[in-house]
């Protein structure tokens, strides 16, 4: 029996596709601007790698900024209780989550029992999010796959002072004009991004293991700038861009088990 | 002539005649509007809401056809010394409430920040300001403030005195509760019901005792209504009640107050006999802190359809004075102010949210965290943890209740409806 979750992300659409709740395959693609569209899609693609189609799921669960327009989906779920879900699933340790996506950062304390007991989302800006760091690298025109190597190469961080993503560009621009080299600058906007997360996970409280989710836990620089804020080890999981919509496919296989 | 014949002419006099700062100085607007209540009554509109309406109108003819001297007053003044007096009171805080409801605060915030006001200033205010500065207020004769809660209510309707060019007043209310300290708080209102007559013609003392002896009855009515909505599930739809909100701020003192919450006690008895809940197969009751969104939101769509949740209750719904006593209306009104559990030691606002807790049997408070808004925002991480160690969840939502542009709602469903997951799977769902 399949089953699959579907994380449709404002940046990228993720889908988990569970075979008798054991993972069977996962994709990932670029939302773009029609969401359902991508939901399906993305669904096909896991499908079709698997053997198997979409319509041969015994359920499906969507998840994401796009949830709603998964036409098929048996449940809608929020990224919060699934990424919590994947978190688990892929650490067992896990205590603490802390999910950086396209457009916004969450972090999340589990009780014992894997359930959500806490969480906080960042505030009303991008500060702290995929997107700000999307719009950094490419006015530094570096891609985000660099950003980590380029952090461990930087001997210090520039200072970037503002959280704003319009004022930090600015001072990017700024640096750069006064000839700082690129890797100081994506350690201070590492670093600015880890200042904002580390104030969120003291929110909820700092205890336990700390697993990192999301498509930013890809990015080793800012994992980094984490663990030093936190003076703590900050796990990521193979998969990790996948927690939401694996969360959401063990959500799915609960509801036809 | 231009598009479909009409005369430019006509066209201009007619788009000039349904702009609100004309409609709401047009004596015909009020009556086509007090002629329609009783035709929307028999046509099945809910009594309390036409005793809502009937005293929304009754207090903007007042205040914009100058029937009665226009007092602005800031959130917490008590209304009663307005009523009392023989003006209306107007609360341009509240007024922005109601703009963001009816669409018109966008107007308003754009006319503030023409005003060099920073959006970092609560909204309520922002709306406020700017509507005075468009035109969209009535003309003050007085302002009347209290220095609590905010701080940016005291100095945007200050600066309302000054573009209206009349008489602004001060009741500075102690932060420490002491018999010295009420006395104090009691000269002061003295001092204002002595001057506003000397200053703006039509006031006079004497009709004060009455005013409190209104109060009194539209507070005993209240509490009935309050009692009522202890009940599991809701009887009153909380996105509904927080609308009221409005009404409670403004109107005590008021005759129509009283009519209003025996209309709405009466609603809520109907309800409950006849168990027809607004909230079908309720699954989760929340307190809800501060104001909520009052410009169109999808947000308690799903709060009260998709996910089965009440706010049984709203912190500012609170009703925290004691009876006034009509033989000692300065003394009773300062009791009233400084009992406001917002003002003075977290803990006075700590103890009020945990009763309402229980009476009310709250799952999880939703403190809405309106941007700028020091006096609450300040207290989240003190009311977070107090009630962790009642067991209880907590959620700070951010937003803004009058300017659409300081939220999104995506993102608030989203948050919303993890706290809702939460609540749902502490209790195994």
């Amino acid at each position: 029996m399949f089953v699959a979750g579907v994380d449709v992300g404002s940046t990228t659409t993720k889908a988990v596709l569970l075979s008798e709740g054991k993972i069977a395959g996962w994709h990932a693609m670029p939302t773009g601007v029609d969401l359902a569209d991508a939901a399906a899609e993305c669904l096909d693609s896991v499908c079709q790698r698997a053997g198997t189609g979409p319509d041969m799921l015994a359920a499906i669960v969507a998840t994401g900024y796009g949830r709603d327009r998964v036409a098929a989906a048996a449940r809608t779920v929020t990224e919060i209780t699934c990424h919590a879900r994947g978190a688990r699933a892929l650490v067992s340790s896990a205590l603490v989550v802390v999910d950086v996506g396209g457009q916004d950062s969450k972090v999340i304390r589990l009780d014992d029992d894997g359930m959500v007991a806490d969480f906080v989302m960042n505030d009303k800006c991008a500060a702290g999010t995929g997107r700000f760091l999307e719009v950094m690298a490419a006015r530094l025109k570096v891609p985000l796959d660099e950003f980590g190597a380029r952090w461990r190469k930087a001997r210090e961080a520039a200072r970037i002072s503002s959280t704003c993503t319009v004022f930090a560009e600015s001072e990017v621009i700024s640096l750069l004009s006064r000839g700082v080299a690129p890797e100081p600058i994506i350690r201070g906007l590492c670093d600015a991004v880890a200042d904002r997360l580390a104030g969120m996970v003291h929110r909820v409280g700092l205890g336990g293991d700390l697993v990192m989710t999301g498509g930013v836990s890809r990015n080793d620089g800012v994992k980094r700038s984490l663990e030093e804020r936190l003076s703590a080890g900050v796990t990521v999981p193979n998969g990790s861009q996948f927690a939401g919509a694996y969360g959401a496919a063990l959500i799915a296989f609960e509801l036809v088990s | 002539m231009t598009g479909f014949g009409i005369p430019s002419g006509l066209r201009r006099a007619a788009r000039r005649a349904v702009r609100p700062e004309v409609v709401l100085r047009r004596r015909w607007a009020y009556r086509v509007a007090s002629a329609a209540l009783p035709l929307l009554e028999r046509n099945g509109a809910r009594p309390y809401k036409v005793a809502a309406t009937r005293c929304v109108l009754s207090d903007f003819a007042d205040a914009y056809l100058g029937r009665k001297p226009c007092i602005f007053a800031s959130a917490f003044v008590p209304t009663e010394l307005v009523y009392g007096m023989g003006g209306v009171p107007f609360l341009p805080e509240a007024a922005a409430g109601l703009a963001a409801a009816f669409g018109l605060a966008a107007e308003s915030l754009s006319a503030c920040e023409a005003l060099w006001y920073s959006p970092d200033l609560c909204s309520f205010h922002r709306a406020g300001l700017g509507g005075a500065a468009a035109g969209l207020l009535p003309r003050p004769s007085a302002v009347i403030v209290s220095s609590h809660l905010c701080d940016g209510g005291k100095r945007s309707l200050f600066h309302m005195s000054r573009l209206a060019g009349c008489p602004f007043y001060m009741l500075d209310v102690p932060y420490s509760s002491s018999d010295r300290a009420a006395r104090w708080l009691a000269s002061q209102i003295e001092q204002v019901a002595r001057d506003l007559p000397r200053r703006v013609p039509g006031l006079s003392a004497e009709g004060l005792p009455h005013a409190l002896e209104r109060s009194n009855e539209a507070l005993t009515e209240y509490e009935r209504t309050s009692a009522l909505r202890r009940n599991v599930p809701a009887p009153w739809r909380g996105s509904e009640a927080l609308n009221y909100v409005l009404l409670f701020l403004w109107s005590w003192g008021s005759p129509w107050l009283a009519p209003f919450y025996r209309a709405l006690r009466v609603h809520l008895e109907r309800t409950v006999a006849a168990g027809d809940f607004p909230v079908l197969g309720e699954r989760h009751r929340l307190l809800w802190l501060n104001l909520r969104p009052y410009y169109d939101t999808g947000v308690f769509k799903y709060l009260e359809g998709d996910w089965a949740s009440s706010v049984a209750f709203e912190e500012y719904s609170f009703a925290y004075w004691p009876r006034l006593n009509p033989r000692e209306p300065f003394a009773s009104l300062a009791e009233k102010m400084m009992s406001n559990f917002g003002w003075g030691p977290i803990e006075r606002r700590l103890e009020v949210i945990a009763r309402l807790v229980g009476d009310y049997s709250i799952d999880g408070v939703v403190q809405f965290g309106q941007w700028g808004c020091r006096q609450s925002n300040g207290g989240a991480a003190i009311i977070a943890r107090e009630l962790k160690g009642m067991g209880i969840p907590f959620l700070n939502l951010d937003g803004d209740g009058v300017d659409a542009r300081c939220g999104s709602e995506a993102q608030a469903v989203t948050r919303l409806g993890a706290f809702i997951e939460l609540l749902e799977a502490r209790r195994g769902g």
